[in-house]
């Protein structure tokens, strides 16, 4: 009886598997839409005798002659820069704010309160409009005693060159107001026994904030600010409006010149998604920083975990996985 | 024997020069509507162990919390080592201590909680060096900048090899690069103590550091208090293990609904308990 049963238990287990025939269907569907899409994308518009054209639909050529082009070149490192500054901005002080916040003084947690109001209730491109303009209300800025005399001043223009500022000031403290709440929201999810334990020690406040909250609380905190730093990477294209040559100017520059709309689109489209790509990548290697000590995380490599995302499609947690749990629930 | 500090239980050595290591004269705590602490009497005499027993919600975890003033008393006294919890005594007026000589307070305090409270992104060592390298090291002077770096470094040097010494001592010498998340509950807890014994801290507040543990693991950490207790250290442990109390204690305290209902040697206590809802407190435990 025994041996019996053992043996049975030992041999695979041989069953026809379920049909899908649905999913067949909705294969060949997609894959039909699929082929004509790519067929007006890589196809030429044919001429009006019916002949094969010379035109792209989509302009590839113009698409081509732009993308690598010394202005969307340097536009492109002009919106990375205008990113990471105002992200900078964001970060640095959007810090400030959540320390300021969760203070036990009413005072700093009141005007982080305000801050956060302020800057998230009305519209980005009214701020760097603002900061453009700021020069008619105060043409010159000044250090002294309120109604008082001033020691010290100077203007405006020459601490803010135009638009620069207005557009860093602009994307940089909307983004702080942003960033604050993504910090609070991290340091809140720390256990409360972490800081009594740090308490316990004799740890300071502020101590106890950098050393224990704050490194806990970046796991929470890096995925919102990577959809934040992408965010912010498109976002940027107002500050076009204001006039900086960034992407999203060269963009109205070719299409008031060349009367094409699509091809500059398109090109500064696939840039866009190219500096996404290299942001989420860099993403991918602070969050597994940030995981140290976390139960069941392996210090996979990045290559691994590639590999394995693509091979292994159903195993959770690789790189694209925005819903990973091991990401945004506590440890254990 | 009841509650009352006069009462002070004899079986701890009376050195009349030297206040009590925690006194406790009146203790109250209220949570909004919810009186916790109903006035709690206790001395704790310097180099004893203090067990405190008693069914859950009834005001343990608040009173240890007092005593290192992560709760704040509403009224009566608490004094660690002859000076106010909190507070500073000038010409008659009470006065709240600074957050700085709150901390310093504290430092001097150690505490082990029943879910360790391991901080999770530190290795082990980590863990036990952390408070003294950034709370008790020497500050950086620009006056004396060489002297003073050597200073800090040989102090950091210092912890490190006292941390390893610590580390040994509760048995974990080869998990030290090891994360608390890589570590079985009785090896947290170890860590936890060891963490706390870094500090070199004059008392030591345990709060159930057995509760969260599975049974094979209880063993290892009590060794681990056993071993701290015939050191001398003074020691106040909230805990179920009334074989530890009846062992290692000096002084068992019996707590119900915010007050101490009956305190005494354990022996004593547990052979011949006297107040009936400490009977039937024991009566449940024991069985
Ligand atoms: N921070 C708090 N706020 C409100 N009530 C609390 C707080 N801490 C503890 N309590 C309440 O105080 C009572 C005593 O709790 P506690 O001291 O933890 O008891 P024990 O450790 O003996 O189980 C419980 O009823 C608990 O709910
Ligand atoms: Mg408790």
């Amino acid at each position: 009886m025994q041996s019996d049963q053992s043996t049975e238990v030992h041999e695979p287990i041989k069953a026809v598997p379920v049909r899908h025939p649905g999913r067949w269907v909705a294969g060949l569907v997609l894959l039909v839409l699929l082929a004509m899409v790519t067929n007006t994308i890589v196809s030429k518009i044919p001429k009006q005798n019916g002949q094969p054209g010379t035109q792209w639909r989509y302009g590839w050529d113009l698409v081509r002659q732009l993308i690598f082009s010394a202005p969307y070149a340097n536009a492109a490192l002009l919106t990375m820069w205008l990113t990471l500054t105002a992200m900078l901005v964001g970060i640095g002080l959007g810090l400030v704010i959540a320390l300021f916040r969760l203070s036990p003084n009413p005072l700093l947690s009141g005007t982080a309160w305000t801050y956060t109001w302020f800057f998230r209730g009305t519209p980005v491109i009214v701020q760097i409009f603002f900061w453009y303009n700021i020069a008619s209300i105060y043409p010159t800025l000044g250090v002294g005693v309120p109604f008082g005399t001033v020691y010290w001043h100077l203007n405006p223009i020459t601490l803010i060159s135009g638009f620069v500022a207005a557009a860093i000031l602009g994307l940089g403290l909307n983004e702080a107001a942003y960033m604050s709440e993504i910090f609070r929201a991290g340091m809140l999810s720390v256990d409360r026994g972490q800081i009594e334990a740090a308490q316990s020690l004799g740890m300071p406040h502020t101590l106890t904030q950098r050393l224990v909250v704050l490194p806990q609380a970046m796991r929470v905190i890096i995925p919102p600010t990577g959809n934040e730093v992408i965010s912010m990477l498109k976002t940027s294209a107002l500050a076009g409006l204001v006039g900086l040559p960034e992407l999203f100017y060269q963009y109205q520059g070719t299409a008031a010149n060349t009367f094409q709309n699509i091809p500059p689109l398109i090109a500064i489209s696939l840039w866009y998604l190219l500096i996404t790509t290299v942001l989420s990548i860099g993403q991918y290697f602070v969050e597994r920083h940030y995981r140290r000590g976390v139960a069941g995380v392996s210090q996979r490599r990045f290559g691994g975990y590639v590999l394995s995302s693509v091979f292994k499609p159903r195993r959770r947690g690789g790189m694209w996985d925005v819903t990973s749990d091991s990401v945004l629930v506590p440890h254990r | 024997m009841s509650t009352p500090v006069a009462q002070s239980p004899s079986f701890v050595s009376e050195d009349a020069s030297r206040p009590p290591m925690v006194l406790a004269q009146d203790v109250r705590k209220r949570f909004g509507r919810l009186q916790v602490l109903r006035g709690i009497n206790l001395a704790v005499e310097a180099g004893t162990v203090t067990c405190i027993v008693g069914p859950s919600g009834s005001g343990k975890s608040t009173f240890l919390r007092c005593i290192n003033h992560l709760e704040r008393v509403d009224a009566g006294r608490l004094s660690v080592d002859g000076t106010l919890v909190g507070y500073r005594m000038r010409r008659g007026k009470l006065y709240e201590l600074t957050d700085r000589q709150i901390c310093k307070m504290r430092a001097d305090i150690g505490m082990v909680f029943q879910r360790f409270n391991l901080f999770p992104h530190l290795t082990a060592l980590e863990n036990v060096t952390v408070a003294p390298l950034r709370v008790r090291r020497p500050p950086f002077s620009f006056r004396h900048p060489i002297r003073s770096h050597h200073a800090r470094r040989a102090f950091k040097e210092e912890v490190r090899r006292e941390a390893a010494d610590l580390l040994e001592r509760v048995g974990l010498a080869d998990k030290s690069s090891s994360y608390p998340s890589q570590l079985s509950g009785g090896q947290q807890q170890r860590v936890a103590i060891a963490r706390a014994l870094a500090m070199k801290p004059k008392l030591m507040l345990f709060d159930e550091p057995t509760s969260a543990l599975d049974p094979e693991l209880v063993g290892e950490v009590l060794d681990v208090m056993r071993g701290l207790a015939a050191d001398g250290m003074t020691m106040i442990v909230v805990t179920h293990e009334m074989g530890f109390a009846r062992e290692v204690g000096d002084a068992l305290v019996f707590m119900d609904d915010g007050e101490i209902l009956e305190s005494g040697a354990p022996r004593d206590v547990l052979a011949a308990p006297s107040n009936p809802r400490f009977q039937a407190f024991l009566s449940k435990v024991l069985t």
